[in-house]
């Protein structure tokens, strides 16, 4: 685990919902498993107080990319920062998605800030043992916060979007893709990764329990240190409160409690 | 030249004035992969019960101006396994182990001291008189009659010393301190974490599910520190001073109001080495103006 000082070396919006913020670590970029986060101080001062947590989005050699929303005080911070500018990372950490799932076919649900982990885990996916192409199904509002091609062609998944609106793919929530596709499936053949709004993934585990398929979920809390030790961040599971930031933030569904 | 920090209260020789305040250092290790534990003075542990706690229900924390909210509620895994697992892994660090404790009465508080009086890894108790996020926490501190009998049956139950953490809020606060040194108290802690609230305006909901929860971090920082004067001006008893502490400088406010030893809390959050950093902070400190122990600049305020 490192906690060290990063240049910046680009912060620019991608669309309507995403900026994208690449900065260099060597220690960082050989470390680094999707579904893990980092713990950023945005300013060295007493206000804003706490770090803030992000997920990976990409490695690139040891360039380390991170697509974030503005989402309160501390992103729209973020969005002023300019290269050059230092950042104090401290990572990587938590547990992260599951890379090996035998022979099951993947299907992975993302949405909002969900999404930048989730492409993580579809461009590094590990070679060979599964005959079926995974699926990367995304869900937003509107066409505008649908990712630029650009940013989808390294995905070693088949990617299906759904708008609320009906401007891009599927009209509805991203579960109405996931219903489809279940029917389409033996339920026990699938595994399902999900990461986003509550909402969004409570509802992804309801149809996984419906029909009794396997899956993890990426959980979130409000956080303070993110290395266990405040015990603030916690996630209600079956055996009692764990670390979403030690003992997660990937939690297998059977263990979560919906 | 080599400066001596080493500070001595309570009949115990800490190598240098500097800890982390119970619940901000984790349960074992967590920052053990930062610095190794026996750079500092000693640790306080997170308080530990009679029985397991689950804690309250999240959200637990939230970010406040210059500090941050907490209503963890006191979560541990009992005394029990605090015995068998943590104590035998800390026997292991070159450090002092303070554990801090708390009951519901005064019956509880003696049990734990009675179990953890025969623990040889252990240095001294901490007694959790002012905890904001559970029921009945700061009573002891609102009755001094009652943190007097509360000393005085811990005493009975250990050789250990006792040292009081204590709320500001505390009804008559020097009425409360008057009492437990009375008691025979070894040392008082302050200050514990002060009441208060934020709510999320747009969905108009408290942010934490507990409502209010204890302040701490950069802000309460004047406020610990008049409490550290308050204390050393009036009685002589050795003071764990914290609130707010996140560097050398501020733990050399409360060194020169007189504080004994001082504790780091919240900023460890923020930066995991910021207790040894205080350490160094210090020593660089006193090298820098030319002094060559700690005991020279505590307690040396100037009022007029």
């Amino acid at each position: 685990m490192f906690d060290e000082k990063v240049e910046i070396v680009s912060n620019e919006k991608i669309n309507s919902a995403y900026w994208k913020l690449t900065f260099a670590s060597k220690n960082l970029s050989k470390k680094v498993l999707p579904g893990q986060f980092m713990n950023v101080q945005i300013e060295d001062q007493t206000d804003p107080f706490l770090r803030r947590p992000f997920s990976y989005y990409r490695v690139s050699g040891s360039k380390i990319e991170v697509l974030y929303e503005i989402l309160g005080r501390c992103t729209e911070i973020l969005t002023k920062k300019k290269k050059g500018e230092v950042l104090k990372i401290l990572g990587p950490l938590g547990k992260p998605f599951a890379a090996k799932i035998g022979n099951k076919k993947r299907i992975l649900v993302a949405g909002g800030i969900g999404v930048p982990p989730l492409i993580f885990l579809a461009e590094n996916l590990p070679v060979g043992a599964y005959g079926n192409t995974p699926l990367l199904l995304i869900g937003c509002h509107t066409k505008s916060e649908a990712l630029p091609k650009s940013e989808l062609k390294k995905v070693k998944a088949e990617v299906l979007y759904a708008t609320e609106d009906g401007s891009f793919g599927e009209k509805g929530f991203v579960t109405v893709v996931l219903q489809k596709l279940i029917k389409e499936h033996d339920p026990k053949s699938l595994f399902i990764q999900t990461c986003g709004p509550f909402p969004m993934m409570n509802a992804v585990m309801k149809i996984a329990r419906a029909h009794g398929i396997e899956g993890e979920a990426s959980m979130e809390e409000m956080m303070a240190c993110g290395v266990g030790a405040c015990l603030g961040c916690m996630t209600e599971t079956k055996d009692g409160f764990k670390t979403s930031c030690v003992e997660g933030p990937v939690f297998g569904f059977e263990k979560l409690k919906v | 030249m080599k400066i001596d920090l080493t500070t001595k209260i309570a009949g115990l020789t800490f190598k240098n004035p500097v800890t982390v305040a119970s619940g901000t250092f984790g349960t074992k290790d967590e920052f053990a992969k930062f610095f190794s534990y026996a750079k500092l003075g000693a640790v306080i542990t997170k308080t530990v019960t009679r029985k397991p706690r689950a804690g309250n229900p999240m959200p637990r924390i939230c970010e406040t101006p210059s500090g941050m909210l907490n209503s963890i509620g006191l979560q541990n895994k009992g005394i029990d396994e605090f015995i068998d697992d943590t104590i035998p892994h800390f026997k292991k660090i070159n450090t002092h182990l303070i554990v801090n404790i708390a009951g519901e009465n005064i019956e509880d508080f003696a049990e734990l001291a009675k179990r953890l009086d025969n623990e040889k890894g252990v240095s001294a108790l901490e007694l959790n008189l002012s905890c904001p996020n559970v029921a009945h926490g700061t009573e002891f501190c609102d009755e001094p009659p009652m943190a007097h009998d509360l000393i005085k049956a811990v005493k009975e139950a250990t050789k250990l010393p006792v040292f009081a953490k204590i709320s500001p809020e505390a009804r008559d606060f020097l009425k409360l301190v008057e009492s437990l040194m009375k008691a025979q108290v070894d040392g008082i802690s302050a200050i514990n974490t002060i009441r208060g609230m934020a709510v999320d305006v747009r969905t108009r909901k408290p942010k934490l599910a507990r409502v209010t929860g204890g302040l701490s971090g950069p802000a309460i920082k004047p406020i610990a520190l008049r409490y550290c004067h308050e204390i050393k001006s009036r009685f002589k008893i050795p003071v764990i001073a914290m609130g707010g502490i996140s560097n050398a400088k501020d733990a050399l406010e409360f060194i020169i109001t007189g504080a004994d030893l001082v504790a780091i809390g919240s900023a460890n959050f923020v930066n995991p080495t910021a207790s040894v950093d205080v350490v160094k902070g210090i020593e660089d400190y006193l090298k820098e103006i030319k002094l060559k122990s700690i005991n020279e600049i505590r307690g040396t305020l100037k009022l007029n």
